[in-house]
Parts: structure tokens; sequence; C-alpha cells
């Protein structure tokens, strides 16, 4: 029986905050005041953007300078189809840039008409982006020009006012997440107020959650097995703290359960019960609420408690 | 120092899109091939070592799930880097060196049908100064690309040569993703059009390896590791010459490339301008058998492409096809990180 796979939206979002080092910290404060910054290595070269220690001899580097907002466009690609996450929402040319004086290019988008006005080798200039952070985005883009060339590299102490020593640098992510073959015919027998394992072939272990592999054995498990609906409490824990946006009275107990006909417990929340009477070996069934796509809890069924040894090796 | 050889390999199939498979569900029937060739099972391994990335899915801790299709119980010795598995088979042949393990198993997964591969990419460049303005690995290739065509090394005839001889070479591959006539279509991002990159999609691979008579009693004919090394570029893009490849070239010295002439190499160039790149650095001539799988434009696995590049070129080998071959396996921008290495018959 072919079942489709199940498959649904997955964003993945990381605001990383990251301190910066004085070099870093220069370039990028400078950028919001307008001024662009470069490190002079051992060699007496000059670097735009600025590393913190030098490519060629990996010797520290701080000797900074400040550098002309004109220079040269050392190779350039065009970028046809705008996806709405680099700096333009509009055709353009990446471009890496050598600033007048510098011995680096610097990479970033160049705002032109078409491919057509874009170069290698044709002068280009900054444009400042309005509202400046201190960010690489500072710069809005460049811009072409046929000005003058820039001045020669000066000396700069690299200091400011209130310089930027942390930034934070948002990312997002888009996936379509797919649980593949096993977990998918798991959650759609659990949309059923089912719950269904896969035996292995080879030691006849049953794993609930499936994920169509045996970990023991290093084969996959194909054969679907229907477990439960009861079970057995293997161990718990009674929780006494309350989770932030948890609707739960503490204290409550979390469980280990191993639904009969399960070769590994699952874990629920234990109810139904005063939390002081949950026990191993108690005999528990899941309690479904309407909307839920798992079970709410375990209850206890009233059946004797299980023998230790019908569950010593899932504990 | 020991020997080392590859004594077997194996790779899925290649595809755009892998959804009914989880990432433990397409890994194991290549794992099961690479056993079954040398008839081994986990438990006589001495040394387990993968390559994945969890940005790619979009899944944390990914190849913990992964491991189970080796049947990891009771524990095996068992390593993971967050590279192509290229790397992970650089460390398993390090272990085997130190002589605590006589066997490795060395496999990588990849799926970038989750994502947006070309976005995703982003997420391995410089924080400070290049990811926030979200460059994407075919605009930084291309930036590559125009360099080469501004030197004279190349222009888009050059590059539509590459592009349609591997991929007629890869009409012999059964696991490859692109083969035969694919029309070289419009710019993604000029210079390169649709038809210089690799194709995006999913795939797993596995190699075996062993060390001395232990190889020569798993396999007919091993490919043994004469020399493999890795180097790195600057990383930051403006300061390279992005016409050439210093690191590969350094890594193809280290691993004896240049002492005598090798008659085949597998280079992982997931763009046509960089296979360009890649001969100028190993000073390849016009008789080496560049690609003959494809290569990387004809199936482009995150993370297993590079590994897939060794086991190709151990394969040629194994089959009485070549006796002296390259490997190469590439990260990052722009050819940013290189390995290389050198396989040889008995």
């Amino acid at each position: 029986m072919t079942t489709e796979i199940l498959a649904a939206p997955l964003v993945v979002e990381f605001p990383f905050t990251r301190s910066l080092g004085p070099v870093q910290s220069a370039f990028l404060t400078g950028l919001r005041e307008r001024t662009v910054l470069g490190v002079r290595t051992t060699a007496g070269t000059v670097l735009v953007p600025p590393t913190e220690y030098d490519p060629a001899t990996a010797a520290e580097l701080h000797e900074m300078v400040q550098v002309a907002e004109v220079g040269t466009v050392t190779t350039w690609a065009w970028n046809p189809h705008p996806t709405g996450k680099p700096p333009l929402d509009r055709p353009f040319a990446w471009v890496l840039v050598r600033l007048d004086g510098t011995d680096s290019a610097l990479l970033h988008v160049l705002d032109a008409p078409s491919p057509d006005a874009v170069s290698t080798g044709m002068r280009v200039r900054i444009r400042w982006a309005e509202t400046r952070t201190g960010a690489i985005t500072d710069i809005a883009c460049f811009e072409p020009y046929d000005g003058a060339a820039g001045p020669a590299p000066r000396d700069h102490a690299g200091d400011f006012a209130d310089a930027v020593s942390v930034v934070t640098l948002p990312a997002r992510l888009d996936y379509t997440y797919s649980p593949g073959r096993a977990q998918t015919a798991y959650l759609r027998a659990l949309a059923e107020r089912r719950t269904v394992g896969e035996r292995c072939p080879e030691c006849a272990k049953v794993y609930v959650p499936p994920r169509g592999a045996c970990p023991t054995c290093g084969v996959p498990t194909g054969e679907r097995v229907e477990v439960g609906p009861k079970g057995t409490v293997t161990t718990f824990c009674i929780v006494n703290i309350k989770a932030k946006g948890l609707d739960i009275e503490v204290p409550y107990v979390y469980g280990h359960i191993a639904l009969d006909g399960a070769g590994l417990a699952l874990h629920g929340r234990i109810a139904g019960i005063p939390y002081d009477q949950v026990r191993m070996g108690m005999r528990v069934e899941p309690v479904w609420k309407e909307g839920q796509r798992w079970p709410d809890h375990y209850r206890p069924t009233g059946e004797p408690d299980a023998d230790y040894d019908t569950y010593r090796e899932l504990v | 120092m020991r020997d080392v050889a590859i004594v077997a390999f194996g790779q899925s199939d290649h595809v755009p899109d892998s959804r009914e498979v989880s990432e433990v569900e397409m890994l194991m029937p290549v794992l099961k091939e690479v056993l079954d060739a040398v008839s081994l099972k986990t438990a006589d391994l001495g040394f387990v070592c993968s390559g994945s990335c969890d940005y790619l899915a979009g899944r944390a801790f990914s190849f913990t799930m992964a491991l189970d299709g080796v049947g990891a119980w009771p524990p095996v010795a068992e390593s993971h880097v967050e590279m192509d598995g290229a790397w992970a088979l650089y460390e398993a042949w390090v272990k085997l060196l130190t002589g605590e393990a006589d066997t490795a198993l060395v496999y990588s997964y990849g799926k970038s049908s989750p994502g947006d591969l070309r976005e995703v990419l982003t997420r391995q460049l410089d924080p400070y100064y290049v990811a926030p303005l979200w460059p994407d690995s075919v605009a930084l290739a291309a930036l590559q690309a125009q360099a080469l065509f501004d030197a004279g090394a190349a222009d888009e005839r050059v590059l539509a040569g590459v592009a349609a001889r591997s991929r007629t070479d890869a009409a012999a591959n059964p696991h490859a993703q692109l083969r035969g006539d694919v029309p070289m279509g419009d710019h993604v991002v000029a210079p390169l059009r649709r038809g210089d990159c690799a194709p995006i999609g999913d795939g797993a691979a596995a190699v075996i390896l062993a060390a001395g008579d232990r190889a020569r009693e798993l396999c007919e004919r091993p490919a043994w590791i004469r020399g493999i090394d890795h180097r790195i570029e600057a990383h930051a893009l403006g300061v390279r010459d992005l016409t050439d490849s210093p690191s590969t070239r350094l890594a193809a010295e280290r691993a004896g490339a240049f002492e005598r002439p090798v008659d085949t190499a597998e280079l992982h160039a997931p763009f046509t301008s960089q296979e360009i790149v890649l001969r100028r650095a190993l000073r390849l001539t016009d008789d080496v058998a560049v690609n003959p799988s494809g290569g990387a434009l004809a199936a482009n696995p995150m993370m297993a492409a590079g590994l897939i590049r060794l086991g190709e070129a151990a394969a040629r080998i194994q089959r009485g096809a070549s006796d002296r071959a390259l490997a190469h396996a590439t990260s990052g921008p722009c050819l940013q990180q290189n390995l290389v290495a050198v396989l040889e018959g008995e």
C-alpha cells in the first residue's frame, strides 16, 4: 500500500548575537559614520573589509586606515532574479570592488540598469543607506561613478563614540519537512487514535515511534505492528516546576509507558490519580481529547499492577 | 606507515526530491551494499565516520538518527564531521594509520530538497561582512567565472563544452541525476547558465577502508591511498585570486600527485567554471580522463559528492580501468577548501 508522504512547512530562525573584536568593531562602526576603514597588513598592503589576522602571515592586525568611498569593479555577476533577501529588490550585479588605494576587494551589490551597464574595471562609489546601525548593509549598494580618484589611505585611530561591540544578525530559512515513510505511517495512524510501530526482522523488537531502522541490527524495519492502547508505567518523575505557557497544575507526573507489544517505552503525562500514588508497573491507558493529534495523558486502567519481570527490559 | 585502501564503494541514485524516505531510510541500502561487498557486519568494523550537515534539511543532530542505519548498538567507535564525507574519509584514514583499527566504514548523505540550497549555503559565509548580503552559491561561483573570462582562461563556449562532456559521460552512470543532452538554459546568475550548475538533489554514499593485508583479503584489487591532504584558502573572498586554486595545488603536491602522471581525475567541480580552475591548478593534460562518472555536474548530493569522487576513482581502479587516479573534493564558496587524494592499484 502506498501512502502519501506527509510534508509540512518548517521555519528555522536564528538571530545570532555576535561580539566584535577591535578590528570588526572599528569597521562596522565606521560604516555607521560613513567612514570606510581598512587594516594595514604586515607587508604594508591595505585590506577592506579589514581582517583581524594577516591572511599571509596570520599576524594579529590592528593598524586601521581610512580609505576612499570610490573604487573599481574587479569582477561581477548579473542577478536577473532577485529573491528579496539581498539588499536590492530589482535585478542587480554582485560585485567585488577594490576601493582606491586598497589591495583587496569588498563583496557587495551594484545598482545598475542592465548587465550592459556593468563591466570589470568600471568605476563605482558607495551609496550609503539612510538608516545606519553598524552593519555591512549600511552600504546600501554601489553605484556607477565617473568622478576623480579617491584620496589615498590615511591613518585612523579607529576610535568612535558609542562604538558597536555586539551585532545581532537575524537569519531565517524556510524548509518543507517530510518525515519519510515510517514516521508518516506512524503519524497517520495516530490521527486515527492508533499507535503503530515497526518490527525489526532480525531481533523482532517493535520500535514505537518507528524511524525506519533498527539501531541494534542496522537493518530496515518494515512490518507494521499495532501496539497498545494499554500499557505499563516503567518509570516516572514528579514535576514540581510549572513550565512557561503550559496549562497544567503542578505537581504532576511524567512517565515512561511501555505500550503492550512495544519494544521500548514512550513518554507521556499520567493523570486521573493523585501524583503520589503513581507507581512503576501501574497499568494505564491513553485519554484523547478532541482536536489533539496525540494522547493528552494516560490514566490508570484499574487492572492489577504488572509484574516487574514483564517490563524490566524496558526500564 | 601502514598502507590503507578503499575496498568498497556504494552510492544511492541521486534524485531531486526524496521526500518518501527519511535520511536513515535513504542511507541504509547504501550501507548494506558496501558491507555486503566485503562480507562485513557493523560489529566487525574498527571505526565508523560520517559527514553530513544539519542546515540542509533543517534537522538538528540528524546524524544521530542516521547512525540507526549503521546498527550502533552495542556501541561502535564512531565519529562525525559537519563536512563532506571526503573529510570523514580523511579522519578514518588517520585512524587506520594509528593502528587502532584495521577497517572503517565512511558514509555521508545530504538531503537538499527540504530547503532552498542556494540560501542555505549563504549561512556558511563570514557572518559579519558577507552573510547579511545573502550572496547565494551560484552568485559567488558566477563572480569566479567572470574573473576567469576576464583573464582569458575560459568563455561561455568552453564552459558549455565542460557541461556537455560531463553529461554525456554520465549516460553510463546509473546513479546520475542529469545525463545525456541537457540544454544550457538561461542565465541563473550571469555568466553562469542553468547548465553550468550542478543539479540540486538528495543522495548518499559510503566506502569501506581497510589497512594492509586486511584490504587484500577483502578486495581483489584495492585502491591504495598513496597520499591524501587537504588545504584551505584565506576566508575573505576579496583577498583571493579566484582564477587559481593554490590550496588544491598544495594539497595535490603533499599527496604526491605531481610525482607521476595520473590517468584519471575525479574532480569535485559543482560549476563548469570550477573544473577549469582545478585543471589549471592540477596541471592536468588532455590525456587524463576527467570525471568519467560525469562528476558533480551529473549529481551533486551535498556532503556526499566529494566522497563520491574518491569512491568513483577507487571503483575505476578496482575494475582495472585505472592504475593511478586523482580524486578531489571541495567545500565552501569558490573552491574554498580542497582535498586531494592519489589512489593506485597494485
